[in-house]
């Protein structure tokens, strides 16, 4: 082996920046899907972390009007932010519908099924012939958000947590934490972290050592923090000493949402963009991806459909609908092909009188012919 | 309208009001915290948290009544508090509903048939529970579906109040929008709360006006506790936050004063009319009429099966008589054949005589 020392290098050493240039140039492309009961403030904290409106608040408006549907559906918003020249393709994964109704049996399919998908779908355009332009929807990082009940986990949220942990990187969250007092929130955490652990669930885990100290320390201090408890807000509100923060103000105070000793907004954020962004990214790819490639390619032969062993309900009632029609259609079908039958028949049973009339008159014009002839033949005679 | 302190009414007042309020809502809303603050009191123990391990295992709603001795002002109130851990908790809760539905008509039909009865038992305890607090889970949008439904079905047969549960995760702006909100869910699927009645021709305006401010702020938005923090030197019973105090007592940060004066001092008299009058006559009713139903149906069964018997039996001899003339009829033609082979033969016989002659 050759080595080259330091000094007047001939730049091999230039190539972390030749990537750099590279990637920056290419941009990234990040997905967060966001699971969670509706109302637990899952949109404010999308708009909170990018500061900037990217998912626009709920209507109420038309809320009396689609009562009949009860599904979990998949809404995809997508972004692209830009922060000194390098691009992001952020795509927003929220599930609308999950946990609100009585029976949430199930309720899990469509969220586990779209990650399935995602990863379905990269494989499928990695196995074709032309694979330049694929476009990535895998899932980066799922954070499920938790109500701050200040008991335990329900167990919905240890069905799907369960299931979400061996697909994606789950990141348990407490939401709207600014209803739980410091000692009721410790203890929230801790019962939570006990149950995870009990039930196997798997979440995100990183690796905590690093080059320098201070990275180090701080990896530890974000995994202490785990599950975060975070409060959204996407407004300026003044404190009691005259800073301007984001925050929400009631009557007794105001809740920052960046104060450390409020919320885990903060290491969630570094989390979630600043230091370990990538990190998620790669394990999506590395980790998840390949078990769910390995899953599926010793099962199934290259080129073949996946088999969908469960079925949305929304898609029921269309498969439902369709299968109607076609019944409807052979049924008119075959009604046809009966009355154009029984019209030949009717025709040839016609026909058959008809010849069996003229059979008969022949018949009788013989009979009378031969009476004839034997009138004939005694006068003959005589 | 209704107090119970009318003047005079020493005997009452030295025995003591009965009333019975349930209170229904997902675990984690602070309804027990809520019950110990009513009555000041640990009369519900701390949910135990079950081991970690049995976490995923869904228990079933469970109904838990506990009695408690308050006083107000003077006049003695047995306060029965039924708790309804568990509801809500399941990953499917269709069952729940019945379970409370089952419970409140229990205490019904306990009633009805005490009433029934020919000697009476003067100690019996009504258990009727006269109004039911609904915890809405403060997400600031609008009512969930199990949240209607709960409303709508138990609404015949209760008072139902319904109540915003830790209030203190929803700023001043957004407790007023998401109180509007849910009163307008409840119009929209027509659910009839107990809505504090009053009766602009009728009543005062003193209690009009009363009435009128608690309508108003329905869903109250309540906060529970037990413990005692220190504010400003004096002592309340509030939530200490790095951000401030949430006080109890205090009527800007929660609606629990009011409420607690309107359950058990101002109202709990019209709630308990309310359900005897009204909600336990219709049930009575209900019940009534659906068991005479049943015995009607019962008699023209029996008259069917009666006539149906008949029919049966004249079909039976009908058949008989057939058979019968079936058989004569054969017998008959058999005789005219062998009259008609005896006559051939006698005239066969009669030809040949003939001939010999």
């Amino acid at each position: 082996m050759v080595s080259t020392q330091a000094g007047a290098g001939i730049g091999i050493a230039n190539l972390p920046n030749q990537r750099h240039a590279i990637a920056s140039k290419k941009g990234s492309n990040y997905t967060i899907l966001l699971c969670g009961e509706s109302g637990l403030g899952k949109t404010t904290f999308i708009n909170t972390l990018f500061t900037t409106t990217i998912k626009t608040p709920k209507t109420y408006k038309r809320r009396f009007n689609n009562t009949a549907e009860k599904t979990v559906e998949i809404e995809i918003i997508r972004a692209e932010l830009e922060e000194k020249q390098f691009g992001v393709k952020l795509s927003v994964v929220d599930t609308p519908g999950f946990g609100d109704y009585t029976n949430n049996r199930d309720s899990w399919m469509p969220i586990i099924d779209f990650i399935d998908d995602q990863h379905e779908s990269y494989m499928r355009q990695d196995q074709q012939p032309e694979r330049l332009e694929l476009s990535d929807m895998r899932v980066h990082c799922c954070l499920y958000f938790i109500r701050p009940t200040g008991h335990t986990l329900k167990p919905l949220d240890i069905e799907v947590m369960k299931r979400l942990g061996t697909r994606v990187n789950l990141i348990p969250v407490i939401a709207k934490a600014d209803t739980l007092t410091p000692t009721d929130l410790h203890k929230f955490k801790k019962r939570i972290l006990e149950v995870i652990a009990a039930q196997n669930i798997q979440c995100y885990t990183f690796p905590l050592e690093s080059d320098d100290e201070a990275s180090t320390k701080r990896n530890m201090n974000i995994m202490a923090a785990m599950p975060f408890s975070v409060i959204g807000s996407t407004d300026d509100v003044q404190t009691v000493d005259g800073r301007t923060v984001k925050g929400r103000q009631y009557s007794w105070g105001v809740a920052e949402v960046e104060n450390e000793d409020h919320c885990d907004f903060k290491k969630l954020r570094q989390l979630l963009i600043r230091t370990h962004m990538l990190d998620l990214i790669h394990s999506t790819e590395e980790t998840h991806y390949e078990t769910y490639r390995r899953a599926q390619m010793e099962t199934r032969k290259i080129g073949e459909a996946k088999v969908k062993t469960v079925t949305n309900p929304k898609w029921k009632e269309e498969e439902e609908a369709l299968r109607k029609r076609f019944t409807e259609q052979v049924r008119l079908e075959e009604n046809r092909f009966r009355s154009w039958e029984q019209q030949l028949i009717a025709e040839r049973d016609r026909l058959n009188k008809d010849l069996e009339a003229e059979h008969s008159h022949i018949k009788a014009l013989e009979s009378e012919l031969e009476s004839m002839q034997v009138g004939l033949s005694p006068k003959q005679r005589k | 309208m209704s107090h119970p302190r009318r003047p005079g009414n020493r005997k009452n007042v030295k025995k003591g009001f009965q009333f019975t309020l349930m209170v229904v809502g997902a675990s984690g809303l602070g309804r027990t915290t809520f019950i110990n603050t009513l009555c000041d009191a640990e009369v519900v123990p701390k949910r135990e948290c079950e081991e970690p391990e049995m976490a995923h295992i869904e228990e079933g709603i469970k109904i838990k009544p506990y009695t408690v001795e308050l006083d107000e002002d003077g006049v003695k109130i047995s306060l029965t508090v039924v708790d309804t851990p568990g509801f809500g908790d399941m990953i499917d809760n269709e069952y729940c509903f019945q379970e409370i539905l089952g419970y409140l008509e229990q205490q019904y039909d306990d009633i009805l048939s005490e009433e029934s009865r020919i000697k009476r038992n003067r100690r019996f305890r009504d258990n009727r529970v006269h109004a039911l607090l609904y915890f809405i889970a403060p997400t600031g949008h609008s009512l969930r579906e199990i949240d209607i439904e709960l409303m709508s079905r138990l609404s015949p047969r209760i008072n139902i109040i319904p109540v915003i549960g830790k209030s203190d995760s929803l700023t001043p702006g957004e407790l007023a929008d998401f109180k509007k909100r849910v009163m307008e869910d409840i119009a929209h699927h027509k659910i009839p709360i107990y809505n504090f009645p009053y009766d602009p021709e009728e009543d005062d305006d003193e209690t009009v006006e009363e009435n009128s401010e608690l309508r108003s702020l329905l869903p109250f938005a309540l906060i529970g506790c037990e413990e005692e923090v220190t504010v400003d030197g004096r002592k309340v019973r509030g939530r200490q936050y790095p951000w401030g105090v949430v006080e109890v007592d205090n009527p800007q940060h929660c609606d629990f004063v009011k409420l607690r004066y309107a359950l058990l001092s101002s109202h709990f008299q019209d709630l308990k009319e309310i359900t005897h009058d009204y909600l336990y006559e219709n049930y009575r009713t209900e019940k009534l009429s659906r068991s005479t139903d049943s015995a009607s149906d019962n008699d023209s069964g029996e008259e069917d099966e009666h006539s149906r018997l008949k029919e049966e039996q004249m079909k039976k001899e009908e058949g008989k008589l057939k058979e019968i003339e079936d058989r004569v009829q054969r017998e008959l033609k058999e005789k005219q054949q062998e009259l008609w082979t005896k006559e051939q033969q006698l005239m066969s016989l009669e030809a040949a005589q003939v001939q010999v002659q």
